[in-house]
């Protein structure tokens, strides 16, 4: 099988971007930027519908970053100071770990424009995943980031759970802290094994796809541990990720190829990217091939919407041709 | 600087109403013109009423280069106010740091807004094209500022790692898209292709203008330096901050801010011709006028001296992010913590943490004149 979607939060489109700023102003009111933003969404949600995506998001527009609802939907976790978001002019709120954290209600859902999915297409749902997590947050009360990371996957599992009932097919748990290299440099074969097993707890007894997508750094880092993930599918960015060295590894399991750049605005030839997919999968999968998706190597909102917009539209012609080459 | 513990701004100064409307053509209200009437007799300008007549002109790109200067003129008198030893002129002519080279440079289109956070966006550019300096961009700023002020000047110039960082690079991934097969070394290639000619053909010649016009020290405002922290990266940040100050009769100094200091340290005393790190110190510090081994903020200096570092400082111990208005002693302190750490009073030269863009005038500066009086405490102290 080989499909498509997109692997994170999508860039605000002009109309939005203007409301959001004059709402900051104070010149509208939270209504018309509501509003603002369920027509950003409706946008996104059918330009993902157009390119025929496998599975589909909201756009994740209400996301300010990626830990943010987790600040605000979470027990015992403070909003912290502005902090960078790995190596991009981009960045985030740290949470700041004071207290057990606890789970009151489904964090994803009051974060998510569920009544503007499609009914007949399958949904995705992305989270951070508990590595990242312990990592990016301001660790205040645990013992260590590793039993932060256990409680957080405790969490996830129950919103997992969650999103599963509403009726989600896949979830992805963003993972760029276990690729990145100034971090993972110092992870050590023990911590990965940890990493593995706080995945186990978050997935464990769904029924839905799982992936761990990582970004910004060399999938390879973490190889050959990473195979044996707990997760249905594996998510590299090419952009960050040695080819060769990629190829010297066999995989079982299915992996989504970070093959569209979200960190530059040039257009991608199709030509070249269904080259270099054929080369890494014909590599990676010597007898059974696993399921392929064809997917941006980051979120989407590094860019602006209409070349984002540009990029849906060579996914959606590379994984076409990667189905012919490969029925 | 023979004076000791000299005190300086590093860049921005916020721009007046009167300045941002007039320049962009809109009616000035009531309330801007008295801005510009108070301010203008609190900093005692002269021909104040040619200013008004000038406002109140209809817009022209001789009224627009008018506002500018006057703007300059404001700003300039302002830091002489504050008692400043070395300054330039806020930035005035300036749109934003990065915006106002890329716009006055080919080979650059503007694709819109960007998230940084919240509601909150910065406009980016994609390269498409091979950079051309097609005229500059800091050279009658330079000069007016040199007409109007007898004070030691230093040239702000945004540098080429961060407009390289902060844009799009289409035009040299494009130009190795069959030259090398593997996206991530590509990438870095195209990286530095992107920054070598862009050095090459624009920085320096704007350099070269500046100097040969008399300029004497310019800073190189690199806030993206370590946005990158491999060592791979750090290396190129620190090979583009020496190919772009080579051979140049002029002082060089880098400023950078809100960063990780743990990898800046490293690679520091790599840099040639840098005769001093401007640093944010202040927004890691505690408020508390406390003397003794706990100026937490100002830990990381360690680090450099440790790495081998043996330029100057700029010292940051004013935070520019909030409306507190350090007291002198606070100043003091911070300064002379400072010098015994690094055993050498004559190593620092007492700054804001960055350019003071985002405060309003009035608390600027009452910030920068409790800046004056904490350096003057110290000198004292340390006499």
């Amino acid at each position: 099988m080989i499909g498509c979607y997109v692997t994170g939060i999508f860039p605000r489109l002009t109309e939005l971007i203007e409301c959001t700023r004059i709402y900051a102003r104070g010149r509208i009111n939270a209504s018309d930027l509501e509003k603002a933003f369920e027509d950003a969404t409706t946008k996104i949600v059918n330009a993902q519908v157009s390119a025929e995506f496998s599975y589909v998001t909201d756009g994740m527009l209400r996301w300010q970053d990626m830990l943010r609802p987790f600040i605000k939907g979470l027990g015992g976790v403070k909003m912290g100071s502005l902090a960078r978001w790995f190596n991009n002019n981009v960045f985030y709120r740290k949470p700041i770990i004071v207290d057990t954290i606890r789970r009151n209600k489904s964090i994803f859902k009051e974060a998510t424009y569920i009544g503007y999915l499609p009914k007949n297409f399958r949904w995705k749902a992305i989270l951070p995943a508990p590595y990242t997590f312990a990592q990016l947050s301001e660790n205040q009360f645990y013992k260590d980031k590793t039993e932060l990371m256990f409680e957080y996957a405790e969490i996830l599992k129950e919103e997992i759970k969650s999103l599963t009932q509403l009726g989600f097919k896949y979830v992805q748990l963003s993972d760029p802290a276990l690729v990145y290299e100034p971090i993972a440099t110092s992870l050590s074969r023990t911590e990965l094994d940890y990493v593995s097993e706080a995945l186990r707890v978050a997935v464990e007894g769904t029924s839905i796809k799982t992936c761990v997508q990582t970004f910004f750094g060399d999938f390879c880092q973490i190889l050959p541990e990473a195979i044996d993930f707990p997760v249905d599918h594996l998510g590299i960015d090419l952009y960050a990720t040695d080819f060769e060295k990629l190829k010297e590894y066999s995989f079982e399991k299915g992996v989504a190829f970070g093959l569209v750049d979200s960190r530059n605005s040039l257009v991608e030839e199709p030509d070249e990217l269904v080259t270099v997919t054929k080369e890494i999968v014909e590599s990676i999968y010597p007898s059974k091939m696993g399921e392929v998706f064809v997917c941006p190597n980051c979120d989407l909102e590094f860019l602006p919407w209409e070349r984002a917009h540009e990029k849906m539209k060579i996914i959606r012609s590379v994984t076409k041709r990667l189905r012919e080459e490969f029925s | 600087m023979s004076k000791l513990l000299p005190t300086q701004e590093i860049g921005s100064l916020a721009k007046p109403r009167w300045r941002i409307k007039g320049y962009r053509g809109k009616p000035l209200s009531k309330e801007d013109m008295a801005e510009a009437i108070d301010w203008g007799r609190k900093l005692e300008i002269p021909d104040l009423k040619e200013l008004v007549k000038l406002l109140n002109e209809r817009d022209s790109p001789s009224k627009r280069r008018g506002i500018l200067e006057w703007s300059a003129i404001y700003a300039i008198r302002f830091f002489k106010a504050a008692g400043l030893d070395v300054f330039f002129d806020g930035e005035q002519w300036r749109s934003e740091m990065y915006e106002h080279v890329i716009r006055q440079t080919a080979g650059f289109n503007s694709l819109g807004y960007i998230k940084s956070f919240d509601y909150r966006y910065f406009n980016k550019a994609a390269c498409i094209n091979k950079p051309q300096y097609t005229n500059s961009f800091y050279l009658d700023e330079f000069l007016f500022t040199k007409e109007n002020t007898e004070k030691e000047i230093k040239v702000p110039f945004t540098g080429p790692y961060t407009l390289v960082d902060w844009t799009f690079n289409e035009y040299y991934e494009k130009k190795l898209s069959h030259k090398i097969m593997d996206f991530k070394q590509r990438k870095f290639e195209a990286k530095k292709n992107f920054l070598f000619d862009l050095i090459k053909e624009v920085i320096r010649p704007e350099i070269k203008k500046l100097v040969d016009s008399g300029a004497k020290w310019i800073q190189i405002d690199e806030p993206a330096a370590t946005t990158n922290p491999t060592d791979e990266e750090m290396r190129l940040f620190v090979e583009c901050f020496n190919e772009t100050v080579k051979d140049f009769n002029c002082t060089f100094s880098l400023h950078n801010c809100y960063s990780n200091y743990e990898i800046l340290a490293k690679y520091a005393c790599d840099l040639r011709n840098c005769s001093q790190l401007a640093l944010e110190f202040a927004n890691r510090d505690s408020r508390q006028a406390k003397v003794g081994n706990e100026r937490a903020g100002y830990k990381e200096i360690e680090l450099f001296e440790e790495y081998g570092f043996r330029g100057d400082y700029g010292l940051g111990v004013v935070d520019v992010h909030t409306n507190f208005i350090e007291p002198p002693k606070l100043v003091r302190n911070r300064i002379l913590h400072v010098a015994k750490m690094i055993g050498d009073p004559s190593r620092i030269y007492v700054s804001p943490d960055c350019g003071l863009r985002t405060r309003f005038w009035e608390i600027s500066l009452r910030k920068l004149k409790n800046m004056v009086s904490g350096a003057e405490l110290a000198r004292n102290a340390v006499k």
